[in-house]
C-alpha cells in the first residue's frame, strides 16, 4: 500500500534562534484534511517547529515540502500565497488595525475567481460572530476575540494548512470546546491543521495523529490514544 | 488683525514644508523602524532637482511650465530613494541599529557631496517662479502669492496622505507591516517590497518640501542638516512614526518659528529645542506617540 501524498512534509529541520540550536532533525507529515498535534511542554520546540515551517525562521539544514514542492528556501509571504495559514500563539492581531481591516491584509491577494460571498463564508463561517466586532480595534479584544479573529485571518487566503500555535491557551474550558469545534469544522472543509499544544489531553480531543516533542527532537509519532499507554512519553511531556 | 493674519500664513508656510519633511521621516521611521538621517539631504535633493530645472534648464520659460516641473524635485528624490533602500539599507536591517545610524550618516555625507559635485558650492536659485507669481496686498503689504500656493500643496498633501494611510487597502498593509512586520509577511505581504514603497513615498515627501521651498529660499548646501533638525524636533514633539503627530508637531514649530523671527530672533532653535523637552519630559513619546 503507498502511502497517502503528504500535504506537507518536515524533514530532518534544524533551527537555531541566536547562536543556540533548538530543533535537532524534527520530521513530521501532515496528510491532505489530516488534523496533526505537535505536544510538548514550553520551550519543547513546538513554535520554533512552526514558525520554521512558515518561513519566518531559516532552518539550517533538513528540508520542508508542501503541496509536493520544495518550499525550504522560500519567504514566509510566497509560503502564505502557497496556502500556509498561521495563527501564532499571540494571536498576532495587528493592535492598531480594525478587525475588519485585520482582514484586509491579506484580502487583496486572494483570488479573483472567488466571490465576495465565497470569501465571506470563509472568513466568517467558522466564527460567525466575528461579525459582530468588525469595527473594534484590535487592542479591544478580549483574549478568546483574539484567537477566533486569528483563525478567521488565517482563513481569508483560502489555506491548504492551517498552522495553529497554542490555539486553546488560555481559553475558559467551555470556549475549549468551541475552539475543538471549528478545528473539526475546518478539517471537514478538506483543510489541513497542525496544532501546536501544551495539554495532551486537548490534543487528544482533536488530533488525528500526535507528535510529541521535546527539547527539539520528535520523541513520539503515532495516534493519539496510544500515547496515554506509553508512559515514558507522558512523563516528558507533562513534565 | 491683518497683521495677525501675514503671521498666521507666514506660520502655516513653515508649516507645509515641514509637515512635508517630518512627516517622510515619520512614515519611514514608522513602517521600517528606520532613522534616516540622510532624511534632510533628500529635502536637499529634491531643492537642488528644481532649482536645477526651473532656475537653470528652463528659466525664462512661462510661469504655468515652470509650475509643472515644481514636482521635479519630488519625482528626482523618490526615485533616488527607490534606488537606495533596496541596495544600501536593506543589508542592515538586521544589525544592530548603530549600524543604521551609521549607514544613513554616511548616505548624508554622500549625497552632501554629491550634491557639491554635480552643482557647485554656490546657491542654486528657482526665484523666477517666486517673483513671477505676483503678490496679494494684505492690509497694504504686499504678500507673495507662492506662499499661498505652498500652503495649498501642503494642505492638499497632508489630506492626501492621510486618506492613502488610512483609507486604501496599501495604508492598511502600510500599517500592518509597521505594527507586525512577521505576521504581515506570514499573511502574503512582500515586506521588502513594502518597504521600498515606504521608503520611496517618504523620500518623495522630502524631496517635494524641498521643491516647494526653493523658489523661495533658493537651494544651498547645508539645508538638509537645517531641515534635518527641524524635522526631528518635529517629530520628537508629535512622535516618531506618527502622520498625526507630524502634522501637530510641523503646526507648533511653524508658529514658534515664526513668532520667533518676529519676536526673538536669538533664541528662536533654542525656544525650540526647549518645547522638544518638556515634551519629552511630559510625555516621552511625543503628543500622538504610542510608549
Amino acid at each position: 500500500m503507498s502511502v497517502p501524498a503528504a500535504m506537507l512534509q518536515v524533514e530532518g529541520i534544524n533551527t537555531y534562534r541566536g547562536p543556540a540550536q533548538i530543533l535537532r532533525g524534527v520530521s513530521l507529515r501532515v496528510g491532505a484534511a489530516e488534523a496533526v498535534c505537535l505536544v510538548g511542554r514550553n520551550g519543547a520546540g513546538k513554535t520554533t517547529t512552526i514558525d520554521s515551517i512558515m518561513g519566518l525562521l531559516s532552518v539550517r539544514g533538513g528540508t520542508i515540502t508542501f503541496k509536493g514542492e520544495d518550499v525550504t528556501r522560500l519567504p514566509a509571504h510566497r509560503r502564505a500565497r502557497m496556502g500556509i495559514g498561521y495563527a501564532p500563539e499571540d494571536t498576532g492581531i495587528f493592535p492598531d488595525l480594525t478587525v475588519a481591516e485585520n482582514f484586509q491584509v491579506s484580502e487583496w491577494l486572494s483570488r479573483a475567481e472567488t466571490s465576495a460571498a465565497a470569501a465571506e463564508e470563509r472568513t466568517f463561517g467558522i466564527f460567525p460572530e466575528v461579525k459582530t466586532f468588525l469595527g473594534r480595534r484590535g487592542l479591544h479584544l478580549s483574549g478568546g476575540q483574539k484567537k477566533m479573529v486569528a483563525i478567521a485571518r488565517a482563513m481569508t487566503l483560502s489555506p491548504s494548512i492551517l498552522l495553529l500555535d497554542e490555539p486553546l491557551e488560555g481559553l475558559a474550558p467551555l470556549v475549549v470546546t468551541r475552539f475543538i469545534d471549528a478545528v473539526k469544522r475546518i478539517k471537514a472543509l478538506g483543510i489541513s491543521i497542525l496544532i501546536a499544544e501544551s495539554s495532551v489531553v486537548n490534543a487528544t480531543r482533536v488530533a488525528d495523529r500526535l507528535y510529541a516533542i521535546d527539547r527539539g527532537e520528535i520523541i513520539y509519532a503515532g495516534d493519539p490514544r496510544t500515547v496515554f499507554d506509553n508512559e515514558e512519553v507522558m512523563k516528558t511531556i507533562r513534565g | 488683525m491683518d497683521f495677525l493674519l501675514i503671521h498666521l500664513l507666514n506660520s502655516l508656510l513653515f508649516a507645509s514644508v515641514l509637515f512635508l519633511t517630518a512627516g517622510g521621516l515619520s512614515l519611514i521611521y514608522g513602517v521600517m523602524r528606520i532613522v534616516n538621517l540622510a532624511h534632510g539631504n533628500l529635502y536637499a535633493f529634491g531643492a537642488y532637482v528644481t532649482a536645477w530645472a526651473i532656475g537653470g534648464v528652463l528659466a525664462g520659460a512661462p510661469t504655468p511650465l515652470l509650475y509643472l516641473l515644481l514636482p521635479a524635485g519630488a519625482v528626482a528624490a523618490a526615485l533616488l530613494g527607490a534606488a537606495l533602500e533596496p541596495t544600501l539599507l536593506r543589508p542592515f536591517y538586521k544589525r544592530a541599529e548603530e549600524y543604521q545610524l551609521l549607514v544613513t550618516f554616511g548616505l548624508l555625507m554622500i549625497l552632501e557631496d554629491l550634491m557639491r559635485l554635480l552643482w557647485g558650492p554656490y546657491p542654486l536659485s528657482a526665484s523666477a517662479l517666486w517673483e513671477n507669481s505676483g503678490s496679494v496686498t494684505i492690509s497694504g503689504n504686499p504678500y507673495p502669492n507662492y506662499n499661498l500656493v505652498v500652503i495649498a500643496i501642503g494642505l492638499v498633501a497632508a489630506v492626501f496622505l492621510w486618506a492613502f494611510v488610512y483609507k486604501t487597502k496599501f495604508g492598511v498593509v502600510l500599517r500592518a507591516t509597521s505594527q507586525d512586520m512577521r505576521m504581515a509577511s506570514a499573511l502574503g505581504i512582500d515586506v521588502n517590497r513594502v518597504y521600498v514603497q515606504a521608503f520611496t513615498l517618504g523620500c518623495f515627501m522630502a524631496g517635494l518640501g524641498g521643491a516647494m521651498i526653493v523658489p523661495r529660499d533658493s537651494a544651498v548646501l547645508g539645508m538638509g542638516v537645517d531641515a534635518l533638525v527641524l524635522a526631528f524636533i518635529v517629530v520628537v514633539i508629535g512622535g516618531l512614526g506618527s502622520l498625526e503627530g507630524a502634522l501637530a508637531g510641523a503646526l507648533i514649530v511653524g508658529v514658534v518659528r515664526e513668532l520667533g523671527i518676529t519676536f526673538f530672533a536669538e533664541i528662536e532653535l533654542a525656544v525650540l529645542y526647549l518645547i522638544a523637552v518638556l515634551v519629552l519630559l511630559a510625555r516621552p513619546a511625543g503628543l500622538f506617540g504610542r510608549p
